[in-house]
């Protein structure tokens, strides 16, 4: 490994200072915020939020319809895994299966509530196919139905991926044993991925507990903690103190998931060697569980199918003739796609510094000898546990007074802060397989470090720079959370517009919106996979 | 008879990792255009003293003199010596000749072309050139790493386990090439390995390494008849004539 270069020093001192003013700071003063009172530092505002019952009916509310929002996505995701990986199934379902159920992704989390209005609504597209309301869509169910959409991809990820790390060999060594089919599918599957399972539980838990769009948009009178702090913040009657009490609180389930799923990772089998083995035959295996993933993406595509419909007639579902009407009407508003501009704008520069600081902060980890450079993971797993929206108030109240107030600066660093971890990971993971002997190869050669990394190291990451670029640029342009307490009339952005144009029932305005960032995701990831392929074959 | 001239002097050299001496009171002479190997079992030290004489690791104690110099406290890159790796760190973004010629490139004075061909038809590199990394087989892989060192011009040339990821008659043809390398360029080379056999056939001197410390410096001929401690005799001779009765009995003529 290359000795401590000066470069590498001013790197990390960039990125420490960086997260200082980005992260560490803000959460302290969150902290001070929720002692904060009339009479100085106490803990009055804790004992007034705990004893306020709106607020405990709010907690109560989150954590009964995460925890079945969990079971539900777990069980579902699992499933959708299990048919893609360990059953003969067409090789085309399988792909139509994986890519279909990541496509919600590509939404803001708050459009995910308008299409469940308007496919299970009293005259949603769904109630018509099924001749009657199914069920009362606002509060519990409608919030179970978009936390599942909005938890299911990255449950699925999560869990297919640790099914590519299982050795199917045992599977045919249970038989071969004598095993039940029962015992077989325990022993061989559900063991191994225990702790897989209990992490996409976990993780499904935290995403719905502390989303702010779902709720926001469906959450009717069925408070959670999300809109329970918003209500605070920015309703008839703001209370910061009492807001960074809830943003505290908020911090507590993320922090407990992010140490559980530290420890259910220690659940998981590590084998040692993986063996491709052709799978066992059994068509009823198969058909059941092939039919019931399709369900559940079929399921998921058509409460979405309205934002592909809606946008193009007149007045659903009133007047269902074809128009382009609300398609030019937002293009030709200068409002409409301002907001878009500013989304784009955001989110590319997001992109391009989160990825860059992303990148340098695993390089310091991973290829150099620098003291106190594991500081970084410690940053990864702050922002991991980190809610959007509590990262966000602490913004609010750090740079209240100061001149990044409303400006683009402040959302690009909450998006860059917010949604830092995967991408570190991911260049950490690239980083950490490449030959430890590139960096004193290329000194013995006559480079400087930087040059090295230049010419060696970043042309032999390009994918994963891609992958992280691609991600950030997505979750920035969907994102709600981590920005709502920050935007102004200047800097609004496309999901902050949308959850405003519901107040005016403008409905065919936020289809319109969603289907650009649908487009505009789909475009890029689409352009992202083109270049990593590109890449991979040069 | 040619006249010898001493290049490198290691002094006393001790290395340790936290509390565990891994080096210990290393002085050795090695000569210009000398091929010298560090023998010794995993763990013994000398992949370190390798990491040392190279200036990637910093020893605690000790001197290394180049040329009557001190060269202890000159950077790695300054001192001039190249290495080429076990796994030849090769850069699999770039295809065969791009790899050679990436040091170069770094240089003020230009070398000529035609020099710069010889090294690829002494190499027979000229049909992989344009090959990718990725599409090179060991051999020719090691053949890559070999004359991107080269080119540079090393005073020194260090090779780190240069034959344990080739087999067969790959292993002889690279044995004899890294032995012609170092006799037409008189280029003083050390090769690491924990073959006896690889080391007493490749080298002129050989260092055997126990625990840290020097177990015997000498020619392949003096270390064979005149084993200077328990260790040398033991571990070393004793492997090479197990080796030599395998090989005797499987042709039938093994005498006792």
């Amino acid at each position: 490994m290359n000795k401590v270069k000066p470069e590498m020093k001013i790197i990390f001192f960039v990125v420490t200072v960086l997260f200082l003013i980005f992260l560490f700071l803000p959460m302290i003063m969150l902290f001070m915020r929720s002692f904060e009172t009339d009479q100085g530092f106490t803990v009055t505002n804790y004992i007034n939020t705990l004893s306020d019952t709106d607020f405990l009916t709010a907690i109560g509310n989150s954590f009964k319809v995460s925890s079945v929002t969990a079971l539900v996505t777990t069980v579902s995701a699992f499933v959708m895994a299990y048919a893609i990986n360990v059953t003969r199934i067409f090789p085309f379902l399988k792909g139509v299966l994986r890519t279909g159920i990541l496509l919600p992704m590509l939404l803001p989390t708050i459009t995910y509530g308008f299409t469940i209005m308007y496919s299970f609504g009293n005259q949603g597209l769904l109630t018509r196919l099924f001749g009657r309301p199914l069920f009362e869509i606002y509060g519990f169910n409608g919030l179970l139905i978009g936390y599942v959409i909005y938890t299911l991809p990255p449950a699925f990820l999560v869990i297919h991926n640790s099914f590519q790390y299982i050795d199917k060999r045992f599977i045919v060594v249970s038989k071969l044993m004598g095993d039940s089919p029962l015992r077989s599918f325990l022993n061989t599957i559900v063991r191994p991925l225990w702790g897989t399972l209990g992490g996409a539980f976990v993780l499904s838990f935290i995403l719905s507990f502390t989303d702010f769009g779902i709720p926001a948009s469906i959450g009717g009178t069925y408070t959670v903690v999300a809109t329970q702090l918003y209500q605070v913040m920015l309703g008839s009657i703001p209370d910061f103190n009492h807001g960074a009490v809830i943003a505290v609180i908020m911090l507590l389930p993320a922090l407990i998931g992010i140490m559980l799923l530290h420890y259910l990772e220690k659940l998981n089998f590590h084998y040692d060697k993986l063996t491709h083995i052709e799978l066992i035959q059994n068509k009823w295996r198969d058909i059941f569980l092939g039919s019931i993933s399709l369900l559940i993406l079929v399921a998921v595509i058509a409460t979405f199918a309205i934002m592909f419909i809606a946008p193009f007639l007149q007045h659903y579902p009133f007047n269902n003739s074809f128009t382009w009407e609300h398609i030019i009407d937002t293009f030709q508003s200068n409002d409409l796609t301002g907001v878009y501009k500013n989304s784009l704008f955001v989110s590319l520069l997001t992109a391009v510094i989160g990825t860059i600081v992303a990148y340098g902060s695993a390089l310091l980890n991973m290829r150099t000898q620098l003291k106190g450079k594991s500081v970084m993971d410690v940053i990864a797993m702050m922002t991991n546990t980190v809610p959007g929206m509590v990262l966000g108030l602490s913004y609010l109240f750090l740079f209240n007074g100061t001149s990044f107030k409303g400006t683009f600066t402040i959302l690009i660093f909450c998006n860059l802060v917010h949604f830092f971890t995967t991408p570190y990971l991911m260049a950490k993971n690239s980083l950490s397989k490449m030959n430890p002997g590139w960096e004193t190869t290329g000194e013995l050669l006559g480079d400087s470090w930087f040059k090295t990394i230049y010419r060696i190291i970043i042309p032999n990451s390009a994918t994963t720079i891609l992958e992280m670029g691609s991600y950030y640029f997505i979750n920035s342009m969907v994102t709600i959370s981590g920005i709502i307490f920050l935007i102004t009339a200047e800097t609004s952005l496309v999901s902050s517009k949308i959850q405003q144009l519901q107040h005016f029932a403008k409905f065919n305005e936020i289809f319109v919106l969603s289907l650009l960032i649908f487009v505009t995701n789909l475009f890029v990831k689409m352009l992202f996979n083109f270049l990593q392929k590109r890449t991979t074959l040069h | 008879m040619e006249e010898v001239t001493r290049l490198l002097t290691l002094h006393q050299i001790r290395k340790q990792f936290d509390k565990k001496v891994v080096l210990e009171d290393i002085t050795i002479d090695i000569n210009q255009g000398e091929i010298v190997s560090l023998l010794g079992p995993s763990g013994s030290g000398k992949t370190t003293l390798l990491n040392i004489i190279l200036g990637l690791t910093k020893m605690d104690h000790g001197k290394i003199m180049l040329n009557n110099q001190d060269i202890s406290h000159i950077s790695m890159r300054k001192r001039n010596f190249n290495i080429v790796f076990q796994d030849y760190a090769l850069f699999p973004n770039l295809n065969s000749y791009q790899n050679i010629v990436y040091g170069l490139k770094n240089q003020k004075v230009k070398m000529p072309e035609e020099e710069l061909q010889e090294y690829i038809d002494f190499l027979e590199l000229r049909p992989h050139l344009t090959k990718k990394i990725g599409e090179l087989s060991g051999g020719q892989k090691q053949r890559v790493a070999l004359a991107r060192t080269l080119v540079t011009k090393p005073k020194l040339l260090l090779l780190d386990e240069p034959l344990s990821a080739l087999d067969g008659v790959i292993k002889e043809s690279i044995k004899d090439r890294i032995k012609s390398i170092a006799k037409e360029l008189k280029l003083t080379t050390i090769i690491v390995t924990h073959d006896p056999e690889e080391a007493l056939t490749l080298s002129d001197k050989i260092l055997i390494i126990n625990e840290g410390k020097v177990a015997q410096f000498g020619t392949p001929k003096e270390i064979i008849t005149q084993p200077q401690d328990d260790f040398v005799r033991e571990f070393i001779l004793r492997q090479l004539q197990i080796k030599r009765k395998n090989i005797y009995n499987l042709f039938g003529d093994y005498h006792e």
